[in-house]
């Protein structure tokens, strides 16, 4: 069937508003039906939470309005069999998204800047463009996503590639708009993100690689084939004729072999020397790339077979050096492709402000404007879960602005009439007005993307650890040459030059140019399956010295969500709250909830009145329970707190936590304090890093006595805590650390950072280190600056990053051990005379397959978790935590349903 | 041994074809993306079926 999509009620509730408010609204109404009668549970007919239902019934149940509207939209299209995929094949699963659905970020997909800059015009009126789709598990989601020219009007063609979430996709300018396309797909929980400037030239390189790989590989089997022939006997004297045809088509072989495959060797080590010929006196020979000595022995070794070729006498190497170029080209491509995957994740366009905004004009009517027409002075208006699009003052209004995405804080702010308020915050209250100071690229985030963007666009290629070795090798290689033409001439042997070229030959470092390649595509390989993704394999050799590690706290060192940290009084109260906080979906409902016994489901309440920002009040069991923040409940059964909770309390305030009263029939009877817990691998990570002599610092925006106590917990010494840091200051912190930028960080002597963080507030900090690491759950601004980051929750992987680059660093170095034991045999055998075509042909391709077996042997990141467990990179949108107080009026985002599967 | 004369260069054109095969594929983007096919080929079985109804 193909037709437009058509908006039935339930989808217009959040797709057409497109706004969270109306989210809420219907989550709220919803539950005040729900909430009366409570008997069983049944999973949620989209994500398999589990629901609580009157009677279980056939008709599908949901836990929100937000999986019931995409479980209309999946119903109503006709595309239930989604539901049957889901967990196929490989048993994955799909994480329901957090997020409302931003209507104004789907605007700048029909900007004219916009298509031009990523689409691709095709003839007609049609036009491509590839982009990365954000939840990409399974099967189903391939099927889903394919189903689209069938049900969108205008869609030509979509095809998904699974493992790299990319969608490229045809589609008629005039008949649908790219925007409607990515409405559609957000519908089904995929949001899509334009590729930004690596891809074409990433898939292109690889692409070029692997042709040259095939016919590398083709001639190299053929010429082998009839260096058999020689090997076996065939002499010039006996047969003259067909040994003469058989060398020259050897020639003509490796010819091709040689400018095809063997160019991209020559025209590196090219670009490698350009600089130390034009000055000399800078010579430095140990920055000379492997590819000088590999272009050497392919040229001298082809010009020298060339020669005997043509006249007619004399040794010719040529299966030598077309199998040494067919591996060395797999070496490479491997390498490339092993790059991508991480690659790909992180290559997506920084945008943390909305595109669009909300403009007061002067006769107080509101326009809507984009976000880079906004000027100094102008008023904009900001409504709740709104994120201000541009620095400023508020003029009107006063609300509590999340600013975790700069600033890293974790509860929001309160802001009255007349403070400065920063783009990129979020608006957790009530609407406000901003007047503007500066936006865009003139904002304080502005500024910091910019100058991330630009960072990473510069990023300089790293100097392999075989590269440094090239320099000494070159010079050994063509002295080891020179001498042994000298000492054969000096002795008056005619096959001087012979022996010399055999040395060459020999000695090309084939395995010393695939022994660190192969090993750390290698570990990259096995770290991306344990969730861990790693972008350039240059990071295992900086991790190797790796002296200090600078930590974030939100969402790194602790969960980032609320949980009970302590409690005090009646715990009968307690439970009495969490059962009457049952259908909330505040963060401090499922804390208390995640903490209750599931018994407490058999409570019923029989009322329950919600106070926005204060608390709930309700009726259970008979007695009147007031729960909430310590001033509403104190001050709405007006009586005092009794003394044996006055020191909960005054713990729970000097920790920093967030604490609730509980009262019953008008006497307070519990407190409970909330906060955001450390992880227990955070306790871990750091006695491992103390273990191994790396220092460990906290850096974090939030309040100066949280962060105090979490070092504290954690062991630290005062001075390696520090609290309130602007993202500024982290990259100054970074920056004092890292100072000059030219340092050679192969050098051991050099102190090298990582940072981990997970915010945009860190992400100037992750550009600056030497090595930054993004946890899960990354804002994409830090996944951009960093340079490995994590699909798996928490610390662990940190600790499991070490390790493995210790042990990938372990298999480089015994590569290059073997290959450096094999070079100094092989000269010294070849300058002894010994080597004939056939040795080379036989000790050559031994070498490479040791360090392939060495590669594949080594012992990093070893799985003991389900192989594909984190193939795909997730989500990496960040959904900051929230501990404000106000109970009734949190974000969606604290909604988040852990993974489920199909049915 | 004559007959190396003529069967070695027509071992190279089956090598040229093969090489040819191998370039269609590459330029094709067959290797770009080994995961999704496979799965593709059941997609494919249930559409067809929806559609008969």
């Amino acid at each position: 069937m193909a037709g437009q999509i058509h908006s039935s009620e339930g989808q217009n509730v959040l797709w057409s508003a497109g706004s969270q408010p109306a989210y809420e609204q219907t989550t709220h109404s919803n539950l005040q039906e729900r909430i009366v009668t409570r008997e069983s549970r049944q999973p949620c007919a989209h994500c398999g939470l589990p629901v609580s239902v009157g009677e279980t019934t056939d008709e599908p149940v949901f836990c929100c309005a937000g999986c019931e509207s995409v479980y209309r939209a999946i119903h109503d299209s006709g595309l239930d069999d989604f539901y049957d995929l889901q967990s196929t094949p490989d048993g994955g699963t799909r994480e329901a998204r957090p997020d409302g659905v931003d209507e104004r970020r789907l605007d700048e997909f029909d900007a004219p800047a916009f298509l031009e800059r990523h689409a691709e015009a095709l003839e007609g009126g049609l036009y491509e463009i590839e982009l990365h789709l954000d939840g990409v598990h399974c099967a189903g989601c391939v099927w889903i996503v394919e189903q689209m020219p069938d049900r969108l009007e205008g869609v030509d063609e979509a095809r998904l590639n699974l493992s790299r979430a990319r969608l490229t996709l045809r589609w008629h300018q005039d008949e649908v708009s790219l925007s409607e396309i990515a409405a559609w797909l957000e519908r089904f929980g995929y949001s899509a993100h334009p590729t930004g400037r690596r891809d074409d030239a990433t898939s292109g390189a690889e692409r070029q690689l692997l042709r040259k790989m095939g016919v590398g590989w083709a001639i190299a089997a053929n010429v082998m084939m009839i260096a058999f022939a020689f090997y076996s006997g065939l002499d010039a004297s006996a047969q003259s004729g067909l040994f003469d045809a058989m060398r020259g088509a050897s020639l003509l072989l490796a010819a091709i072999s040689v400018v095809y495959g063997g160019s991209i060797f020559f025209r590196r080590a090219w670009s490698s020397l350009r600089p130390l010929l034009a000055e000399p006196s800078s010579c430095r020979w140990d920055r000379l790339s492997i590819d000088i000595p590999i272009s050497i022995a392919i040229l001298g070794g082809f010009t020298h077979s060339a020669v005997a070729t043509f006249r007619g006498t004399g040794e010719v190497w040529f299966d030598s050096i077309t199998v040494l170029i067919a591996a060395l080209l797999t070496a490479r491509w491997l390498q490339i492709r092993g790059r991508r995957l991480a690659g790909d994740a992180a290559d997506r366009l920084l945008s943390v402000l909305p595109t669009g905004a909300r403009r007061l004009d002067d006769d107080g009517e509101l326009e809507s404007v984009p976000t880079e027409a906004l000027e100094s002075g102008d008023v904009v208006e900001v409504r709740p879960s709104e994120v201000v699009p541009a620095d400023g003052t508020v003029v009107d209004g006063s609300t509590a602005l999340h600013r975790g995405v700069l600033t890293g804080e974790s509860r929001p702010e309160r802001v009255e009439c007349g403070e400065r308020v920063f783009a990129g915050a979020q608006n957790t209250g009530e609407t406000i007005c901003v007047r503007v100071h500066s936006s865009g690229d003139a904002s304080r985030i502005g500024q910091l993307l910019d100058w991330i963007e630009k960072q990473s666009e510069g990023k300089a290629p790293v100097v392999h650890l075989a590269d440094r070795w090239a320099g000494i090798f070159v010079l050994a290689v063509l002295g080891g040459a020179l001498l042994t033409w000298l000492g054969w001439t000096w002795v008056g042997s005619p096959h001087a030059i012979e022996h010399a070229v055999a040395l060459l030959v020999i000695a090309c470092p084939c395995a010393l140019g695939m022994a660190t390649p192969l090993a750390m595509t290698t570990g990259v390989g096995r770290a991306a399956r344990r969730g861990i993704f790693i972008e350039d394999e240059a990071i295992l050799q900086r991790l190797e010295h790796l002296d200090e590690i600078v930590l974030d706290k939100t969402g790194t060192i602790t969960s980032g969500e609320m949980h009970l940290v302590d409690w005090n009084g009646s715990r009968r109260a307690l439970e009495w709250a969490a059962a009457l906080e049952a259908e909330s979906t505040h963060p401090i409902a499922f804390a208390l909830r995640s903490w209750a016994p599931d018994e407490i489901d058999d409570l019923e309440p029989e009322s329950i009145d919600e106070q926005p920002g204060r608390g709930l009040q309700g009726r259970i069991d008979g007695c009147d329970l007031l729960v909430g923040r310590p001033d509403w409940v104190r001050e709405a059964c007006d009586g005092d707190l009794p003394p044996e909770l006055e020191p909960t309390l005054q713990a729970t305030l000097h920790a920093a936590h967030t604490p609730i009263l509980v009262a019953v029939d008008g006497t307070v009877k519990s407190v409970a304090a909330f906060g955001d817990p450390i992880r227990s691998a955070s306790a871990d990570l750091v006695d491992e890093l103390q273990s191994r002599g790396v220092e460990a610092t906290i850096l974090s925006g939030d309040h100066d006595d949280v962060v105090e106590e979490v070092g504290r917990q954690l062991g630290l010494a005062p001075n390696r805590v520090h609290g309130d840091v602007a993202p500024e200051d982290k990259k100054a912190f970074i920056d004092a650390r890292t100072a000059p930028d030219e340092r050679d960080l192969a050098d051991e002597d050099v102190p090298c950072v990582a940072m981990v963080g997970d915010g945009v507030n860190d992400a100037a900090a992750l550009e600056a280190a030497d090595i930054g690491i993004a946890v899960e759950g990354s804002a994409s601004a830090s996944l951009v600056a960093a340079d490995v980051f994590l699909t798996r929750e928490g610390l662990e992987p940190i600790a499991e990053l070490l390790e493995g680059s210790e042990a990938v660093m372990h298999a480089v170095h015994r590569n290059l051990g073997m290959s450096a034991v094999y070079n100094v045999a092989g000269i010294s055998v070849a300058a002894a005379g010994f080597v004939s075509p056939l040795v080379a042909a036989v000790a050559m391709p031994v070498s490479s397959v040791a360090v392939v077996v060495s590669s594949s042997l080594q012992t990093s990141f070893e799985s003991d978790l389900d192989s594909d467990v984190a193939a795909t990179p997730t989500s990496p949108d960040a959904s900051p935590s929230d501990d404000s107080l106000s109970l009734a009026d949190d974000e969606p985002s604290s909604l988040a349903p852990p993974a489920s599967s199909g049915r | 041994m004559a007959a190396l004369y003529l069967l070695v260069p027509v071992a190279f054109l089956f090598v040229g074809a093969a090489v040819l095969a191998f370039l269609w594929a590459v330029d094709d983007g067959q290797f770009d993306d080994t995961q999704s096919p496979a799965v593709r080929v059941i997609m494919e079985d249930d559409e067809v079926d929806e559609r008969e109804e």
